[in-house]
């Protein structure tokens, strides 16, 4: 089957890792299943309501299923346990092979695991936004976090986007979100700015119109 | 200057707004047309028809409610089923539902053409109003709409519940002036002569549009405000405080009119109710104008939740590759999903070409009930194969609620079905025609992989 525009996506460990991961993945449209151990947290997620809450013990298959890797495309262990985040990634790519691991790492074991798993992240370097980035691939990259709320992103305009080769005052996008630069951030975008289908802009916007922004110049 | 946007992102909807997304879908054409029909097949027991499919529709809706509360994803039906039926099933289920809200929309549709006739005619009777006519209006409506919701996504959420409150008002003015004057004789015998007990079935069967909307709140969810707490609830209101709206109506057309008067009206039977007791008001004339114009409003914004409703299903099966790509994609230009409203749009425009408007009420009725069905097996699947999930919303007195549901939804389906040779056609048809699409669709994709498979070997040697 070729790839979904959104990401079924499973992230094992519901602590602020993974719930600022899961919003920053939600704002752009993807789908989620959060496992968390823990109860009181678990009820806590649920409130925020952008994933699938599954209670219990990620490493456990019978917990794991439950979170429909069968049909999901990444997996991401961000728990603070680093053997179980090997675990459950090791775990995953042995249940369902297709299936993209990334792994919470932290500095003391750093990319020692890096070749049994798809990618390794460290929290040490602004963890939440660099698991975004290794689940999404090259293809949209979050330069920073400006005040906690606005996204400023990298975004390469896929060949399949509705925006593609289009000029930016031909494209309607939504408020709370602004082109700031041409591709290759040569230059400020203009009206005539084309988007070309392979090249880099980059993009401001509020987190309830990411998801907008992606389906525009992502497809 | 760097190119800011400045199209208005969707709006958040407060407990109110998500209520009346609901109400607003339900108090459709089903309520001003449906009810005469429904009084000819059961006579005064109509009144039972609407009480029993309230009780009915409830059962899916604590389904639809426990869903919704678990799985934050705006799809509707169509997404917690693909949440954990296979490809084929959640194909099915879209193509059903997605046909349901279309269909209905055909029903709205004739439904507005009919009481917009009678309502222009109040003042130009010699305004043109013929079968033929009936059809031009109602596709006419349908191309309006579909043109304003292709090129503009104005956040709909306020203006939706300023209407739908407009609607329920005119609905409680009809029934504040008629319960004054109801006739409790016109409910003895409730079932008259030959009619039977037996003879709800059928009746609900056909009415069971009327009570399909609620479920339009799950399409909305992720913009509503504190929706763990506020979906459950909205869904619950906006079934209650219809049905209790539905009652009120019904119980006044029977009471005032009598049930043999109010099936000869057909169509038009609540409107010929309120001309027979309400008084003169001024310039809209007789209380049946004041009607026609409810069910002139109701059948628009109804028409305009399904066209919606319909095209946020194809979209999200566009986006999970289940319908080519182009459904699940917005326009550059316009910032809408176009080629869904565009595809909804055709099929709306055919089935109101080429089906009667009863037949129109039965399909997509049917399609519902058949849905539903799915919809509830899906709340037992869930808790049976993933009993870890998170459930904020948990129904009472599973697993006897969703059971319940499949079977009174099974059973309405067979005696819709019983008696009527062309509805099971046109549903047999649509799931062939659906059946056919996904494999296609499935071996297009199939070869695509094998492409890849064959380049890559390629690259590697």
């Amino acid at each position: 089957m070729p790839s979904r525009p959104d990401l079924h996506v499973i992230i094992a460990g519901g602590g602020e890792v993974g719930l600022r991961t899961a919003h920053l993945l939600n704002d752009r449209g993807h789908d989620l299943t959060i496992i968390e151990r823990d109860a009181d947290r678990c009820s806590r997620l649920g409130d925020e309501y952008v994933a699938t809450i599954i209670q219990g013990n990620a490493t456990l298959p019978e917990i794991f299923e439950q979170a429909a890797p069968q049909s999901a495309d990444v997996v991401a262990a961000l728990t603070n346990d680093i053997p179980a985040n090997l675990a459950i990634c090791m775990m995953a790519k042995h249940l369902h092979d297709n299936l993209h691991t990334v792994m919470r790492t932290d500095t003391e074991i750093g990319d020692a695991h890096a070749d049994l798993v798809d990618a390794v992240v460290y929290p040490e370097r602004a963890s939440a936004l660099l698991a975004v980035n290794a689940i999404i691939g090259g293809d949209v990259r979050a330069i920073e976090d400006v005040m906690g709320e606005i996204e400023i992103m990298e975004v390469r305009v896929s060949e399949a986007a509705p925006a593609r080769g289009k000029t930016l005052e031909d494209v309607s996008f939504p408020s709370g979100s602004l082109v700031i630069s041409d591709h290759e951030g040569s230059r400020i975008a203009r009206p005539d700015t084309v988007l070309e289908a392979g090249r880099r802009y980059i993009v401001a916007a509020d987190p309830e119109v990411v998801d907008e922004i992606m389906r525009l110049l992502r497809g | 200057m760097a190119q800011s946007g400045d199209r208005a992102p969707a709006a958040s909807l407060s407990l109110l707004d998500a209520t009346m997304v609901g109400m607003g879908a339900m108090i459709g054409a089903g309520i001003f047309v449906l009810t005469g029909l429904a009084a000819d097949i059961s006579g005064p027991g109509a009144l039972l028809v609407f009480v029993l499919n309230g009780v009915v529709t409830t059962f899916t809706g604590l389904s639809y409610a426990e869903l919704a509360s678990a799985i934050p994803k705006s799809g509707g039906g169509y997404a917690f089923v693909r949440e954990i039926f296979s490809d084929w099933i959640s194909f099915l289920m879209g193509w059903m539902l997605g046909f349901a809200y279309m269909i209905a929309g055909a029903l709205y549709a004739l439904g507005f053409a009919s009481n917009f006739v009678e309502f222009v005619h109040i003042y130009l009777p010699a305004f043109p109003g013929g079968a033929t006519m009936h059809v031009i209006y109602a596709l006419l409506v349908i191309v309006g709409l579909i043109a304003l919701n292709a090129v503009s996504t104005e956040a709909s959420g306020g203006a939706e519940t300023v209407v739908t409150i407009i609607k329920i008002i005119i609905l409680l003015i009809f029934a504040g002036f008629g319960l004054a004057v109801v006739q409790p004789d016109a409910f003895q015998p409730l079932f008259p002569e030959q009619k039977t007990g037996w003879s709800l079935l059928p009746a609900m069967g056909l009415t069971f549009i009327a009570f399909e909307g609620y479920d339009l709140i799950t399409t909305v969810t992720e913009e509503v405000e504190n929706p763990r707490e506020n979906i459950p609830k909205a869904i619950f209101i906006s079934l209650i405080a219809t049905v209790a709206v539905y009652l009120l109506v019904v119980f006044v057309a029977i009471g005032t009119l009598g049930a043999d008067e109010l099936a000869a009206a057909g169509e038009t039977g609540i409107a010929e109710a309120a001309t027979s007791f309400m008084p003169q008001i001024p310039l809209l004339g007789g209380g049946g104008s004041l009607v026609v114009f409810g069910a002139v409003f109701s059948t628009v914004s109804a028409l305009n939740a399904v066209v919606l409703a319909s095209s946020r299903v194809l979209f999200a099966m566009g986006r999970e590759n289940q319908l080519p790509a182009p459904l699940g994609k917005i326009s550059a230009k316009y910032g809408t999903p176009f080629w869904a409203i565009l595809a909804s749009a055709v099929v709306m425009l055919v089935s109101v070409v080429f089906l009667p408007i009863e037949q129109v009420g039965r399909v997509s009725s049917l399609f519902f009930l058949i849905s539903f069905v799915v919809v509830n097996l899906s709340v037992i699947r869930l808790r049976q194969e993933r009993p870890n999930m998170q459930r904020p919303f948990e129904m009472p007195l599973y697993p006897y609620v969703p059971a319940l549901g499949i079977l009174l939804n099974g059973i309405l389906a067979y005696y819709l079905l019983r008696e009527d040779v062309v509805t099971l056609l046109v549903g047999l048809g649509w799931i062939a025609l659906g059946s056919g699409v996904f494999w296609a669709l499935k071996r297009r994709d199939a070869s695509g992989d094998e492409d890849a498979a064959t380049t890559d070997a390629a690259s590697d040697a």
